[in-house]
């Protein structure tokens, strides 16, 4: 399957984050890195991938192959894109095993990302992370595009 | 003479300070307004010199806490013009008071009976109607806009022989507009419907008077109108308040109990079960008379000042949505073709600007207006022109940058 994440290699996206020194830099990264991530189709928009408790919508697919873990996303919002190619980042490829063991808020909080985690947002990106790990966990396929 | 908002920046130094080294500015007023320092002082006295539970001791404390509890609701009940106190309600807010009214008056439903409300409710005046709806086999029926946003020319159709109650906000939170209350009610009190006017967006900027709308009912929210959260007003024509069946039963609204009878308590303490929220009432009786000090209608004149302002400038850009009215509104609410508006909040927010951006607590008006939410700047009497000036800027700044597709 393609790479969800385009050319971007995941050492520039940290890199690229962790240098903005204040959160207009980081709105302007994230705008940047949002024109890196593929564009799911509309057929592959479905409720069954939609995820609850964004404000934007937010649509993640998950696939395993090999062992490995290969994700699309997308979002109506500029931004939340942004946030994805970087969470997308630090899972993509990935083992379950590696992933269930990975501490993703303070990874996503390494890349000065930590305001978008706070609950009180209610935009969804704990909702996502936790549909990374569970997903991860059941090592099924039902959130594949195909079923 | 103008109204300079400058001399009351000192009385809200929460606005003094930046948010990501940028000016803090504070355009979210319609969700909660700051508070001056008159309510917080007010709030701390009554810690520092006379907390007591109200109506139940009597000692030296109980006696000064009892006093001002009631005398803040003497001060709210001349500051909406009710003719007696204990026409005056405390609850949490506008929600509850919307909701002792729902359940108070569900034993004079019948199937078929009619609960009429408008297209631009907030979920708070929508959702207890229909969920009463639901309990009672009663219809809810909607008095709609058109699709431009207009009130329908005739609509007096919808107030029928069946109509029970007819509740309306005052101005809508989502778009600022006002709704042609005196009409609605005329209506209404024709078909011998009960009235509530949910004033939750109209208390902080309109002198209201309950006896000149001539309602039923009339609610709002402290945090609103420069006062604490917890704390709201049901207010009721004495009839209008008898008629309800006590929402939460306890101590305090009781006269006589035993295991087989209970006598409930006058108003207002029939409906205000429990050890009421002390420290909220003190606090909301400051924000009347911190309200009351000022010229109102000049402040209300600077606050439409402002929202025709950003309207104007807006309208002028160009490539803007924009759903609340040109003029007599305290707020501008937007969207921006192709631009997701949790993307602009986050832009004006990195620059300090606080907006709101979403559904605003009412879905199916957004759904009329054929959107999933709109981002709306707020103004109250402590924004200043630059603040507003500010806002266009930086929105028209977070529009060019992601416009770029
Ligand atoms: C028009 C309107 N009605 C009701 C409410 C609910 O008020 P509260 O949450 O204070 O109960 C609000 C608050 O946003 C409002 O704007």
């Amino acid at each position: 399957m393609t790479d969800s994440l385009g050319q971007q290699k995941p050492v520039n996206i940290k890199a690229q984050l962790q240098a903005c020194r204040s959160k207009e830099e980081t709105f302007k990264t994230l705008v940047t890195l949002s024109k890196t991530l593929p564009r799911l189709s509309t057929e592959e928009k479905t409720e069954q991938n939609k995820i609850k408790g964004c404000e934007s919508a937010v649509w993640l697919i998950m696939e395993e192959n090999d062992g490995r873990r290969h994700f699309k996303a997308d979002s109506d919002a500029k931004l939340m894109r942004g946030v994805l190619v970087a969470i997308l980042s630090l899972v993509e490829g990935k083992t379950q095993t590696d992933i269930q063991q990975m501490d993703l808020k303070a990874e996503l909080a390494e890349l000065n990302l930590s305001s978008y985690l706070t609950s009180s947002r209610t935009n969804g990106v704990l909702a996502i992370l936790d549909k990374i790990k569970s997903g991860s966990e059941h090592r099924d396929n039902q959130h594949s595009p195909k079923q | 003479m103008a109204f300079d908002p400058l001399l009351l920046r000192p009385l809200f130094p929460i606005l003094a300070q930046s948010a990501y080294d940028h000016p803090l500015t504070y355009l979210d007023n319609a969700a909660t307004t700051q508070k001056p320092l008159p309510v917080l002082d007010a709030i701390q006295e009554y810690y520092l010199s006379f907390n007591a539970n109200v109506h139940r001791g009597a000692h030296f404390l109980s006696d000064r806490a009892t006093n001002r509890f009631e005398q803040a609701r003497d001060t709210v009940a001349k500051f909406i013009n009710a003719p007696e106190q204990s026409h005056v309600i405390w609850t949490k807010g506008t929600t509850e008071a919307i909701n002792v009214v729902a359940y108070g008056l569900e034993h004079i439903l019948e199937k078929g009976d009619e609960i009429l409300i408008t297209s631009l409710e907030h979920h708070a005046n929508l959702v207890p109607w229909q969920q009463l709806a639901f309990r009672t086999g009663a219809r809810l029926r909607i008095v709609p806009l058109t699709s431009n946003g207009e009130w329908e020319p005739e609509f007096s159709h919808y107030f029928t022989d069946r109509t029970r109650i007819f509740a309306a906000t005052q101005v809508s939170n989502a778009i600022g507009a006002s709704t042609p209350l005196r009409t609605m009610i005329n209506l209404a009190k024709q078909q011998g419907a009960f009235t509530l006017v949910d004033g939750a967006q109209a208390v902080a900027h309109y002198p209201v008077d309950v006896q000149a709308l001539d309602c039923d009912f009339y609610v709002f929210s402290g945090h609103k109108m420069y006062g604490p959260t917890g704390i709201g007003v049901l207010y009721g024509k004495n009839h209008a308040l008898e008629i309800l069946m006590p929402y939460q039963t306890g101590g305090e609204m009781v006269r006589h109990v035993s295991y087989q009878a209970t006598e409930f308590n006058v108003l207002p303490y029939r409906l205000e079960a429990g050890t009421p929220h002390i420290e909220g009432v003190i606090g909301l009786a400051a924000a009347c008379d911190f309200l009351n000090a000022q010229d109102r209608l000049a402040l209300l004149a600077w606050e439409q000042s402002l929202a025709n302002h950003v309207y104007t400038r807006l309208l002028k850009a160009g490539g803007i949505e924009i759903y609340s009215p040109e003029k007599n509104t305290t707020l501008v609410s937007l969207s921006v073709p192709n631009i997701h508006i949790l993307d602009l909040n986050a832009y004006l927010d990195s620059q300090g600007i606080a907006v709101r951006a979403g559904s605003h607590c009412a879905h199916p008006l957004m759904a009329q207006l054929g959107v999933a939410g709109t981002l709306r700047a707020s103004f109250a009497c402590y924004n200043t022109i630059e603040e507003a000036d500010r806002f266009c800027d930086v929105l028209l700044d977070a529009i060019d940058l992601l416009n770029d597709e």
